[in-house]
């Protein structure tokens, strides 16, 4: 045996030991599915895909509002979410079971949320999908008070449903007469 | 010659049973929700009956490298309500100042300056006009914002620990357990999407609602969207209202074409003043 075989072993042991603490930390320290798809971990798609879905869709408010759902599908406002204005279907309910009230909107509130969409003075409004009104210009031309909320003439949910009715009513007046 | 008789009563029951189960498993394949990549179908969804807004993604199995989506805003039907934006505030629970989508308002006059505001995001929608421009309005119109969803997204190039990343399926995602919160993928980004969490300091950008199309939802602003002015569904679908768009003659454009970004988000009436 050569005096130089010591040195030799040696070597050759450290970079056996090296290799195994190189591979055992990265076995430690690299996610289980990385690489799976490229360079990032592959159950972080998983991950997203698991979150909670806290929006329902308004087939999911009907199943228990079949009233609410009737008024609101013959109207003109069948393209409108429920939840936009009532609240998240999560803060509503939770494992089938009614966990929390939505709040209803009142007086003041409801005008303002009409016009989010229905004014005239955001001139950006596309005539061509909606119908804007201008305020109080509106409440004056039908000869209301200016204090009106939208929701004394219009329904909320089929805004010319009232409209129409008196419409008929008094057509069918007109005609009697 | 003596002919060896073959066992045919065995061979009929072993055919028969493995006929029957290989049929009942088959139809057991059917009736469980197939959650070849770990994802519970049911798994935190609202009860009731629930449509199949995108089709062929609900109870089967996702294909993740045979998948194909596409976003279209179409400009001239947004009337700015925000009804996206408290959507999304609402199914992420963004906290206050921060947007994973908002809606901008642009205003043009015969001078062809441009007047850009956004305020809070668009979340309270646009109640007033303007009253600080001067002059007459030439065009005005509402740009809705959000993840480009890019091909070649600048932001998972730069982020040093892998924590963004493009999926098999083209959603430029986020991975919330690595993210150190650096910041340099907001920084990346031509678009301005991301933004640091205030609390838990990692990055959060819009995933078009990653969670409900794995689940056969519409995103969450496209589901709330009163005069479809946003549009998504699967490529993979021929029937599906961006397919026809996409393959119909209409002017598409993306936003800053010329970074080389590759936007899956498309927008229909865009204006070139809008960057």
């Amino acid at each position: 045996m050569s005096k130089h075989a010591l040195h030799l072993i040696v070597v050759m042991v450290s970079i056996v030991a090296m290799a195994g603490a190189g591979l055992a930390l990265k076995a430690r320290f690299i996610p289980e599915s990385f690489g799976l798809y490229g360079a990032y971990r592959a159950d972080a798609i998983d991950e997203e895909a698991r979150r909670a879905v806290r929006h329902g869709t308004n087939a999911s408010c009907f199943g228990c509002h079949p009233y609410e759902a009737t008024i609101h599908l013959e109207g003109d406002h069948t393209t409108i979410s429920c939840e936009f204005c009532h609240g998240t279907y999560s803060d509503h309910i939770t494992d089938k079971k009614k966990t929390g009230t939505l709040p209803v909107k009142k007086g003041q509130e409801i005008t303002t949320l009409c016009l989010r969409c229905h004014n005239t003075e955001i001139k950006a409004r596309s005539t061509i999908v909606i119908k804007t009104v201008g305020m109080p210009d509106h409440l004056a031309k039908q000869n209301v008070k200016v204090t009106h909320t939208c929701n004394q003439c219009h329904h909320v949910h089929a805004p010319l449903k009232y409209i129409n009715e008196a419409k008929k009513i008094t057509g069918l007046m007109e005609a009697e007469s | 010659m003596k002919m060896v008789e073959p066992p045919q009563e065995m061979d009929r029951r072993s055919f028969v049973k493995k006929v029957l189960g290989g049929t009942i498993a088959g139809s057991l394949f059917l009736v469980f929700p197939m959650d070849g990549d770990g994802i519970n179908f049911q798994e935190g969804l609202p009860s009731g009956e629930l449509p199949e807004e995108i089709p062929g993604i609900k109870n089967r199995r996702y294909d993740i490298h045979n998948q194909k989506f596409a976003f279209i805003v179409d400009i001239t039907r947004c009337i700015g309500c925000g009804s996206c934006c408290v959507a999304d505030k609402r199914e992420y629970q963004v906290p206050d100042g921060n947007y994973r989508t908002w809606v901008e308002r642009y205003i043009k006059d015969f001078d062809d300056q441009v007047y850009v505001d956004c305020p809070d995001g668009g979340l309270d929608g646009y109640q007033k006009p303007r009253d600080d421009i001067p002059v007459d309005a030439r065009d005005t119109f509402f740009v809705p914002k959000l993840c480009n969803m890019c091909k070649e997204p600048p932001c998972t190039q730069v982020c040093p620990v892998g924590a963004t990343f493009i999926s098999p399926d083209g959603f430029v995602l986020m991975d919330n357990d690595r993210c150190v919160g650096c910041a340099y993928c907001i920084q990346a980004c031509p678009y301005s999407a991301r933004f640091l969490h205030p609390v838990t300091r990692i990055t959060e950008k819009c995933t078009w609602c990653y969670h409900r199309i794995r689940k056969g939802l519409l995103p969450a602003c496209v589901e709330v969207c009163p005069t479809g002015a946003r549009k998504f569904g699967s490529l993979n679908d021929e029937q599906s209202e961006v397919y026809k768009i996409l393959k119909g003659p209409g002017v598409l454009t993306v936003l800053k074409q010329s970074m080389g970004t590759w936007p899956a988000l498309y927008y229909m009436g865009q204006r070139l003043e809008v960057i």
